[in-house]
């Protein structure tokens, strides 16, 4: 009896749980995004108004390529960072290992606002780098204020945390043996990481890579905060949207239209992996 | 000059010697297996063949060359592996294709040497699976396989068949010597199981403690243990311990209830602790005659019971000083259990080394 129920209770919650978070909010947007908004009032009459503006207002078009170009640039930024950091922990971490891989989501245990402010402090205009500098005598570093730059600086330190855990585990998983196997069959340590290492870890790379990439893309604190006049990003554009101009059907589409980008992406990835190749089995280590 | 050469090999961990001093010389068509219990040292003493650990201290030289501190991938050897750990994102050919690839060889040669590896090991059909699609068996293939497949200098054999069901493993035994014989490239090949060292080996090193008890052919270790660690680890025997008296060129071992005669050794003298070792079927049975005198290199017991190994039985039997085991083929002539026998045995069959301090 446990047994034939068991798997409807173990997968038909999550799936309740899925329907009711995930897809009747989404399905609510999609509705809310082909009707209307008037002066804080939604006016439900079917059409296509706002997906026309996003369409030809060029602004909304250079914060989604900005937002896109950041979030690529943040995401293999982090993920280069975050793989030596990763591996450093498997190779040398020893009995620290597991400390060493909590103490990644120490960030975590304060809010993301306060974690933005207290870069800003770091990287403002009176913060503490360019504090230093001019008590120095010299020159403020003008790059890291309120500049697209620095918002990268910001998204970066939120999400490496993530992509070095994803990958910490990645490897946590990987049968280092198997380098050793690769060595013994004549790969020099270079060739065993792109033969051997790097291609049984791809899979949670990007895993950790998109767990970086769409939250960037729908990034709005570090680019409000840190980001200036020209750092507007899409994700921000769209929180306004739902803020300061009470235009919520607008902003609505954009956040559909971000949905569809992002599984637009995530499809062409799935396209291009072959997750054998990635020697995932889908059932566990084979 | 021998192929492969260990000169004092030691590695230390903190204040372990994991291998000790360590001198071996082995010919190029050898099949050698190093035998020992977990924790002995034998794949310490492999991985350092291989490359994968530096010695402490010594010298390993490979055809001449001294390879000592050549990472693994110049050195021109091979492994198979007790997880085979075979690439699991690759297919069978191309796990087979990879020493090659790493050869830089060219495609169709690559192509004709994976076939033939694919041939002898009898794995066409499967070039397009991957791992985790084939049986335990065919992956040993596939590990062996690529073990070969680049005609290495030497074969590492790291407790291959340990992870396969008995039949299974008794086929690739014979399989391995085979191939061992066909390419004559040495094969060294750890294990701690007696039977596999015993029925592939050449020559076999006991190794204990991460020193090297003796090393010899299979025969010598099996027949003629240098030591008493060899007599007890390999094959099956009785185990009795006494004090040694001199009695001219023999040698008398008083013991609780039995009397052993053996011909003298050098270095045991009247008054000695030993440890005396008669393998299980050296003892032979009869049935008791009632009046008859004990002797020496005999025993009164009693049948407690049979155990049945197919070809031969174990008789486990009862006499005053605990247990003994004799076995013999089943010829027909049954003894029934509960019947009262007399165990006895060769002088010549007796393995006699003195009680070290404290050693078993």
């Amino acid at each position: 009896m446990r047994g034939r129920f068991a798997p409807a209770i173990f997968l038909g919650i999550p799936s309740v749980f899925l329907v009711a978070m995930f897809v009747l909010p989404l399905l609510s947007m999609l509705v809310l995004s082909i009707w209307r908004t008037e002066n804080y009032h939604i006016i439900q009459d079917f059409n296509l108004n706002n997906y026309r503006v996003l369409a030809t207002e060029t602004a909304y078009q250079t914060f989604l390529l900005r937002s896109l170009l950041m979030a690529t640039a943040v995401s293999v930024i982090c993920t280069v960072l975050a793989w030596p950091i990763a591996y450093g922990i498997i190779l040398y971490g020893g009995r620290y290992r597991l400390l060493l891989s909590l103490a990644f989501a120490v960030p975590f245990l304060t809010g993301e606002v306060l974690r933005i402010i207290a870069l800003q402090g770091l990287l403002g205009p009176i913060g503490l780098l360019n504090g230093v500098l001019m008590s120095l005598g010299a020159a403020p570093l003008r790059v890291i204020m309120y500049t697209n730059f620095a918002s990268a600086i910001g998204l970066i330190y939120l999400y490496l945390p993530i992509v070095v855990t994803v990958i910490y585990l990645s490897l946590l998983n990987f049968d280092q043996r198997l380098i050793d196997a690769a060595k013994i069959f004549g790969a020099s340590p270079a060739r065993a990481f792109f033969e051997v290492t790097w291609p049984l870890n791809l899979f949670g790379t990007l895993i950790g890579f998109a767990l970086c990439f769409i939250p960037c893309l729908s990034a709005t604190l570090a680019p409000r905060f840190l980001g200036g006049p020209n750092g507007t990003l899409f994700g921000m554009a769209i929180a306004q949207q739902f803020a300061e101009s009470g235009t919520w059907a607008l902003g609505a589409a954009m956040g559909v239209v971000l949905f569809a980008v992002c599984v637009l992406l995530v499809a062409i990835v799935a396209r291009l992996l072959d997750l054998r190749r990635t020697g995932f089995t889908g059932f566990g280590r084979g | 000059m021998a192929y492969i050469t260990l000169d004092g090999v030691s590695k230390q961990y903190g204040s372990v010697w994991a291998v000790d001093r360590v001198d071996m010389a082995i010919d190029k068509h050898e099949f050698v297996s190093l035998l020992g219990p977990s924790g002995s040292g034998k794949t310490t003493l492999l991985r350092i063949i291989a490359g994968l650990e530096t010695p402490t201290q010594g010298r390993v030289l490979i055809d001449g060359e001294d390879v000592t501190h050549l990472p693994p991938h110049r050195r021109g050897v091979a492994m198979v592996f007790q997880e085979f750990l075979l690439f699991p994102h690759r297919t069978v050919y191309e796990n087979l294709a990879f020493p090659l690839r790493m050869l830089k060889l060219q495609k169709g040669e690559i192509a004709e040497r994976v076939d033939w590896v694919l041939g002898i090991l009898a794995l066409r059909g499967l070039e397009k699976r991957y791992p985790n699609q084939l049986s335990g068996g065919q992956q040993q293939r596939v590990a062996l396989g690529r073990g070969l497949v680049g005609r290495p200098k030497v074969l590492l054999l790291d407790e291959p068949l340990a992870n396969l069901d008995r039949e299974l493993r008794q086929e690739m035994e014979v399989e391995i010597r085979r191939h061992q014989t066909a390419l004559g490239i040495p094969f060294i090949y750890v294990t701690h199981n007696q039977e596999e060292a015993l029925s592939m080996s050449d020559r076999i090193a006991v190794v204990r403690g991460g020193r090297v008890e003796d090393f010899a052919s299979r025969t010598d270790i099996y027949d003629r243990p240098k030591t008493a660690f060899i007599a007890q680890f390999v094959g099956r025997s009785n185990r009795f311990e006494g004090v040694a008296a001199q009695a001219s060129d023999r040698l008398a071992i008083r013991g609780e209830g039995v009397l052993i005669e053996t011909a003298a050794r050098p270095g045991i003298g009247e008054g000695d602790n030993v440890v005396a070792y008669v393998k299980n079927e050296k003892v032979r049975l009869k049935l008791a005659e009632p009046g008859a005198a004990a002797g020496a290199n005999t025993i009164a017991a009693r049948i407690r019971h049979v155990i049945l190994r197919g070809a031969y039985a174990e008789y486990v039997l009862s006499w005053s000083g605990g247990e003994l085991i004799a076995s013999r083929p089943r010829d027909g002539a049954e003894l029934p259990g509960g019947a009262e026998v007399t165990a006895y045995w060769d002088a010549a069959d007796v393995d006699l080394f003195a009680q070290a301090g404290g050693d078993q």
